[in-house]
């Protein structure tokens, strides 16, 4: 990544939230690098801190959530913003104008009583965009997401379908031209076709557009036909990051190599699929040493007692792993990953 | 399909309305001393009382032109003149004593209780919009606390316990308002600055008392925020930079009074019949206090029409509530497919 231009720097960012029973640390002293029109895909379970990590780079994590660290973005010309120290009208015109969010509610992301050209225009409007050449835009993209412009424009959220709603999310997403999108779990609630037709579409969009997309979900498969970079996240920290050939033939995080071993197969009968033993961790009493270590088979007293940092493995790829260079033998991952051109045949071979 | 959803809308309007008419004429029949049985006492009393004589046929002759019955006819005849009257020629019939007709007896009285009801509405729901969209963007703050207990406690007080603690208040301890009627004495009637100005003074106790209590629906106006502020749409808005105005207004404050305004609807229906007891205690001659006293002496024509009246305006209200929530809720335009 050395050769790179970097589009967004984060440092030592933390997302807290103040609980009852104490402080819920739900990122802990994350850094990540986002490099120019790559697409980097954010993985990890459920409540891993993935979407808090995501919002983050709007400044957008929700009340009473409370972000400390540095979200640097540096822009094509100009000077680098730090986007947590920005106002609230400086804000207000950095989201969307510079970075914009898809994010898993897309069924509801629509004002209900409006029209989506609504939805178009006061966007334009509130960005002191001119009006009639952001239309033309906007009809642009909603073509290049497959979707009839002026039938799209004059309905209603409640009249499309979901599939129909995030692809017109996604248009309304890019008409301010901005140089990163964001999509939190875009896909989750479409079904399987069109949940690879979003992913094609993103691939054209970005390359059509220029844009630097930053992906979370937890569907590895998925993350494997659309990422160049993948950061896995394991209770509230990135513990892994390389390109994605080398998170799937070389992962050297224990919790990488059990996440690829769990990947579903529909060849496997569920009895028999394999599970990660134990429970994620707690964001508010955080254990000592490295978070994985209750559910590590490589674990000892220096995992237990220190927290490993980043260690890299290699040019690309980074490992927060004491005993990166053991996890291949520790952990092996029986069944190919069904992203690879075997699994894929017997995959679609049992369909037919 | 509207056109058809519109003409469906309106016939059941019609249907309601004639339905509600014919029982309450067959209720009001079927009383122990129903209307004509109530007219006939009356005037023989004052036959009594004045010494003369008169033959049944007169009385039968003075029942008919009152109350638009032939008292000894059968009830489907009876119902039928009835019915044939009002419908066709807007006739209510007369009143048993003030030998008015009770058309023109509610048309004088209509105007004053619409008066104060449609502020004491507008005022009770603006400030309840206010109020409930304040407590919710202060939700859990010490404001929203306070002004729920207080709202709840407005909201379970009827509203003639406030009626009376205004005229204590107000009017007895500090002369500020007068205890009742509606113009003042010796003010010249027409479109002049004084006779508005009394007109004010007088209708302002009645329109606080109702409109105070009406802060109920600020309860409704909350929740209904508090929901929306949860809403996706409402963080997408905010991930897209709009302005805070904007979405203050067409994100939030549509949606929240969406549901708001059947309500609302439904409430211009009550208003009527909610001013027999605010009109009675400010003694205010509107169309409450005309009901009130006509129950009072049984006044059978003037309680049909005013009875009438009131169904009409309810049924009414709520038809164009039907038929404009298109308008401001898309998602309800397709109204009649799934009925």
């Amino acid at each position: 990544m050395s050769n790179t231009e970097t589009i967004f720097e984060v440092r030592d960012l933390n997302v807290t939230f103040q609980m009852n029973r104490g402080q819920s640390r739900v990122v802990r002293d994350a850094d990540i690098d986002v490099a120019r029109n790559e697409t980097l895909g954010i993985i990890g379970e459920s409540g891993s801190g993935k979407s808090m990590l995501a919002s983050s780079f709007l400044n957008a994590v929700v009340e009473p959530g409370v972000t400390t660290g540095e979200v640097t973005f540096y822009p094509e010309d100009g000077n680098p913003v730090s986007v947590l120290d920005l106002s609230d009208s400086e804000l207000n015109r950095f989201r969307w104008e510079a970075v914009a969010m898809v994010f898993q509610g897309a069924m509801s992301s629509f004002n209900p009583v409006t029209k989506i050209r609504t939805h178009f225009r006061e966007t334009l409007q509130d960005h002191n965009r001119d009006i009639p050449a952001g239309m033309d835009r906007a009809r642009d993209l909603l073509e290049s997401v497959y979707l009839d412009p002026e039938r799209i424009l004059d309905s209603y959220a409640h009249e499309l379908s979901g599939g129909m709603k995030q692809r017109a999310l996604i248009a309304l997403s890019l008409v301010l031209e901005p140089d990163v999108l964001v999509l939190d779990e875009p896909t989750a609630a479409l079904d399987l076709l069109m949940q690879r037709s979003i992913v094609t579409l993103l691939r054209e969009l970005q390359a059509e557009y220029d844009l630097t997309l930053v992906f979370i979900t937890h569907d590895l498969p998925l993350l494997t036909k659309l990422a160049d970079r993948i950061a896995v996240m394991y209770a509230f920290n990135i513990v892994e990051i390389g390109t994605t050939d080398d998170l799937l033939y070389n992962a050297s995080h224990p919790y990488t190599r059990a996440l690829l071993d769990t990947t579903p197969d529909l060849n496997v009968p569920v009895d028999e699929m394999d599970i990660i033993e134990g429970s994620k961790p707690d964001p508010v009493d955080q254990i000592p040493g490295c978070s994985y270590h209750p559910r590590c088979p490589l674990a000892d007293d220096h995992c237990r007692s220190e927290e490993p940092a980043m260690m890299t493995v290699r040019n690309t790829q980074e490992s927060a792993c004491f005993y990166y260079n053991q996890a291949a033998d520790a952990v092996p991952i029986s069944a190919a990953p069904s992203h690879s051109p075997t699994t894929d045949t017997a995959t679609d071979g049992g369909d037919r | 399909m509207s056109g058809n959803y519109f003409v469906k809308r309106v016939g059941q309007a019609v249907l309601t309305f004639f339905a509600t008419v014919t029982l309450t004429f067959v209720l009001y029949q079927m009383m122990p001393g129903g209307p004509a049985e109530a007219l006939r006492n009356v005037i023989l009393q004052q036959q009594m009382g004045s010494g003369n004589t008169i033959d049944p046929a007169r009385i039968e002759q003075l029942v008919a032109q009152y109350t638009n019955l032939e008292s000894d006819a059968p009830i489907y005849v009876q119902y039928y003149q009835y019915m044939s009257s009002v419908f066709l020629e807007q006739d209510l019939g007369e009143s048993l004593y003030e030998n008015t007709a009770v058309t023109t007896l509610l048309a004088d009285r209509i105007p004053w209780s619409m008066l104060i009801s449609v502020y004491a509405m507008v005022i009770g729901y603006t400030g309840s919009i206010v109020l409930g969209a304040v407590m919710a963007f202060k939700e859990k703050s010490r404001f929203d606390s306070v002004s729920s207990v207080v709202v709840i406690g407005l909201n379970s007080t009827p509203y003639y316990v406030a009626g009376i603690l205004f005229i204590f208040f107000f009017s007895i301890r500090n002369e500020f308002f007068p205890t009742g009627g509606r113009v003042g004495l010796g003010v010249e009637a027409g479109f002049n600055v004084a006779f508005m100005q009394s007109i004010a003074h007088h209708a302002a106790l009645p329109i606080l008392s109702m409109s105070v209590l009406g802060l109920g629906a600020a309860l409704t106006m909350r929740g209904n925020s508090v929901r929306v502020l949860g809403e996706d749409y409402l963080r997408v808005a905010e991930l897209r930079g709009l302005r805070n105005s904007r979405i203050a207004t067409q994100y939030v404050g549509r949606n929240a009074v969406l549901p708001m305004y059947t309500q609302f609807m439904i409430g211009i229906a009550g208003v009527l019949s909610s001013s027999v007891i605010v009109e009675q205690i400010f003694s205010y001659p509107g169309v409450g206090m005309l009901v009130y006293e006509a129950i009072q002496v049984r006044n059978y024509p003037v309680l049909m029409g005013s009875l009438i009246v009131f169904t009409l305006v309810t049924v009414v209200a709520i038809l164009i509530a039907d038929l404009t929530y298109g308008f401001i809720d898309p998602r309800i335009s397709a109204g009649g497919d799934n009925e």
